[in-house]
């Protein structure tokens, strides 16, 4: 809604209050149900929210946030005074968008290959099977990656033999973010159809028997009707997706991590946890740890923006 | 019904006065474990070893284990909550950023004042004290290991297959040793890792580099790697790997699997520069596994050779120390000197054996031979169940051992490279170096030396594995330099100007 609706309809000022409290009487169980969900908002996402404030103070777990000394924008300072803070900003980027562009399209088209199988036995089956992987930890994930791209692997020695020189999938920094990426798509390909099936089944099938007789194919039919029709649920994931953009998570590339990589597999996620966690620097992690949120925040507001101007409802 | 009322306040009665008599104290201790994957027994479910300290102490351990791999980040957290502390624990590294900055914070008691007026724990050494230290207070009490520990161990029958019987006698001969067996056909020389600090560490210093800063000739502080002799060290690592005698993934293996390569039949990597326990225990397991002849071990343990000028150097596997144990303010002061007293006991010899051995003819049997074993006289060395039943009611309590006062343990049987191995702590002690600038305080090595070193150690072990040259490896050395390096070598330089 925007801004001058809302003003036509619920005026401004004393009068914007008077409608609201009205409101709430007239439809008081309805407010009283909305209760817990803002209360769990309050208590658990807005009020740790001050816990920022160690970002600006030389914290100490033993004087506690009020007592710690101030240090102002000191941590930032000092973060962008390493130099290094491009490479850990452009690895966290590369990764991130080309885990998007690369892992984003697989379930859709996943998907709409297994709504056109027609056996249905079948098409449960295959989708049960698809579900699997998403529910394997990632330790055991990098594991098998291990056993089949090591030295004694059986796909290193495949590759070796076919190409007459070995790559080295698991040390070369050239490869590792292939790797990540194809793990990824491993894993959750098949985890991510379940929104779109979902939305597939609400295609209104006379739309297809409409098609079908103005002579339209099978390729035409996926690209003038079923696409269409799951486009705003493609848009709004994709929405979602950008808020965690730069979420790479730690443990994934810990875990895949070593010497030769090193330069590609830190991430600011990497960084915050081995000098966060590891190393107990609280107060220059969480500094790390907020601007990564701020950029957070401004890609999906950006995204959304996006959204709106290709004439899709967005996330808001 | 008057009769219950009567038995239950009997029974209340008695239940105050034996609480009373004893003088119960609950200790919350947080330990290391290296057997994580066994079952534990607590002290109500009838642990016999935990149920003899207490009747010997009157302490009822409770313990939280944390497995051994994620000890470091456990510490971090656990200094992050002070309401939830334990009241001891572990700390394995005492010169962390963590430790200092917690110690600082008011952590741990200061125990400097305390120490002497216990009688076994005033019997460590001053220096080893002064090892842990932080701005000159002592928070914890260190957990004795000997220097020495560190050098080369390798097969002598496949050094033979290759071609050389006799045992290298300095530097040049090792090298030609490494080189001889890199050249056997599906096995490597040097059996590498993950954790690449002990190979690389262990090599230089042979060669004749400083154990990481070494103070010139003119009295100036400078880094290890800018060493002559470092580069000699890292050039043959190089050289071997380019000539096949290291697994050329040696930087994707684990530490936890770094036996892989050696206890297999026949092996796959020949020789390992590590910790010498881990050599005789290699020759136990060769003995146990592959039908190796216990008069003529297969293993040789080399250490304390002169390099190329003819001097000896062993790099420090530790400080003296592994890590130390603190008391936290989780203790009030009122508990303080109670729980002193119990850590003091455990350096006892009853303490001692306890927390290392565990019960006699239940953990372990002292055979005729009057040493100490694992199993019961006449019982089959390799049948595990003892060790199982040990796992359970034991653990990993050996790590809350300290051992200031030396080892009293129950002595165990000696094999030929068990007493070599002994025989080398004391021989060698004196070629051990240690790092200059230990004690000195560097603000900027304390928040970025962890992260500095890590880059670093990257860079030496893609030269050394052929990814980088010369040029590269001097790029990272710059960064090092340019990213903090230098200041910490001011801030060690004003130290060492001040300590002179």
């Amino acid at each position: 809604m925007k801004r001058a609706e809302r003003r036509a309809l619920y005026g401004t000022g004393k009068a914007y209050w008077r409608k609201l409290g009205l409101d709430i009487v007239k439809n008081k169980w309805l407010y009283i149900m909305l209760i817990p969900g803002v209360l769990y908002f309050l208590v658990f996402k807005y009020l740790p929210m001050w816990g920022v404030i160690i970002a600006f103070e030389d914290y100490s777990p033993f004087l506690g946030p009020l007592k710690s000394a101030w240090k102002g924008i000191y941590w930032f300072q000092r973060f962008f005074a390493t130099r290094k803070w491009q490479d850990y900003l452009s690895n966290t980027l590369i990764l991130s968008f080309m885990n998007i562009i690369l892992t984003f399209p697989a379930p859709i088209i996943l998907a709409l290959m297994l709504n056109e199988i027609r056996s249905l036995g079948f098409k449960k089956v295959t989708q049960t099977l698809l579900y699997v992987p998403h529910f394997i930890s990632i330790v055991i994930v990098v594991s098998i990656t291990y056993v089949i791209f090591g030295a004694d692997g059986i796909i290193y020695k495949l590759t070796t033999r076919m190409l007459g020189h070995s790559i080295d999938y698991l040390g070369d920094p050239g490869v590792f973010r292939w790797m990540i990426v194809f793990q990824n798509i491993w894993k959750e390909t098949g985890w991510g159809t379940i929104i779109f099936l979902a939305a597939l089944t609400n295609v209104d099938t006379q739309l297809y028997e409409a098609a079908m007789i103005d002579g339209a194919n099978r390729a035409q039919r996926l690209w003038h009707v079923t696409l269409p029709a799951i486009r705003s649920t493609i848009v709004l994931m994709l929405v979602l997706r950008m808020g965690s953009v730069l979420d790479t998570g730690y443990e994934h590339l810990i875990l895949m991590s070593n010497s030769l990589n090193r330069s590609v597999s830190q991430t600011l996620d990497v960084f915050v946890y081995q000098n966060g966690i590891v190393n107990g620097q609280y107060s220059y992690t969480t500094a790390v740890g907020l601007m990564k949120s701020l950029v957070s925040v401004i890609m999906v507001v950006s995204a959304n923006k996006v959204a709106h101007a290709l004439g899709e409802e967005g996330l808001y | 019904m008057r009769k219950i009322i009567v038995i239950c306040l009997a029974l209340l009665v008695l239940g105050m006065s034996t609480a009373m008599a004893a003088e119960d104290m609950t200790l919350n201790v947080m330990l290391p474990d290296f057997y994580s994957d066994s079952d534990w027994v607590t002290l109500e479910a009838g642990n016999p070893v935990l149920q003899a300290i207490y009747e010997a102490t009157g302490v009822k351990l409770n313990v939280t284990w944390v497995p051994n791999s994620g000890y470091a980040e456990m510490t971090s957290l656990t200094m992050a909550d002070p309401k939830n502390m334990p009241e001891v624990m572990v700390i394995q590294g005492p010169r962390d950023a963590i430790t200092i900055s917690s110690a600082r914070a008011g952590a741990f008691w200061d125990l400097t004042d305390y120490i002497p007026q216990y009688e076994h724990l005033a019997q460590g050494q001053q220096s080893t004290y002064d090892n842990t230290s932080i701005d000159g207070r002592i928070y914890g009490i260190y957990r004795a290991r000997a220097y020495a520990r560190a050098g080369i161990y390798y097969r002598n029958d496949y050094a033979a297959k290759a071609g050389i019987e006799k045992v290298p006698a300095n530097v040049d001969e090792f090298k030609a040793l490494c080189m001889a067996l890199a050249g056997l056909d599906n096995m490597y020389a040097i059996n590498m890792c993950k954790y690449v600090t002990g190979t690389i560490g262990i090599t230089t210093v042979m060669f004749g580099a400083p154990y990481q800063y070494g103070i010139d000739a003119d009295g100036k502080v400078y880094p290890a790697f800018e060493d002559a002799k470092f580069q000699e060290g890292l050039d043959f690592l190089r050289d071997l790997y380019a000539a096949g005698g290291i697994d050329p993934n040696f930087m994707t293996i684990e530490s936890g699997n770094w036996d892989d390569a050696e206890r297999v039949d026949p092996p796959k990597a020949l020789m390992r520069l590590d910790c010498l326990d881990n050599g005789y225990r290699y020759e136990e397991w060769l003995e146990a596994n592959s039908g190796v002849d216990p008069e003529h071990p297969a293993v040789t343990l080399l250490t304390a050779i002169p390099n190329s000028e003819g001097k000896i150097q062993i790099w420090p596997q530790n400080t003296g120390a592994s890590g130390e144990i603190v008391i936290t303010k989780a203790v009030p002061e009122s508990k303080l000197q109670a729980v002193l007293a119990f850590l003091d006991w455990c350096n006892t010899e009853e303490g001692q054996t306890l927390l290392n051995c565990g019960l006699q003819d239940k953990t372990y049997w002292i055979h005729e031979d009057g040493f100490r074993y694992t199993y019961p006289e006449g019982e089959m060395e390799n049948s595990n169940q003892y060790d199982i039943y040990t796992r359970t009611v034991q653990h990993s309590l050996n790590q809350l051992g300290m051992n200031v006062n030396g080892d009293l343990t129950p002595p165990m049987a000696q094999n030929i490279l068990r007493v070599q191995y002994n025989q080398n702590l004391i021989d060698n002690a004196q070629y051990v170096i240690a790092n200059p600038c230990l004690t000195f305080d560097s603000e900027t090595n304390t928040l970025m030396g962890a992260t500095l070193n890590t880059d670093v150690e990257d860079a030496q072990v893609q030269y050394i594995a052929g990814k980088i040259d010369m040029n590269g490896l001097k790029a990272a050395y710059q960064d090092w330099y340019d990213m903090g390096g230098e200041m910490i070598l001011a801030e060690y330089q004003a130290a060492y100007d001040a300590s002179k």
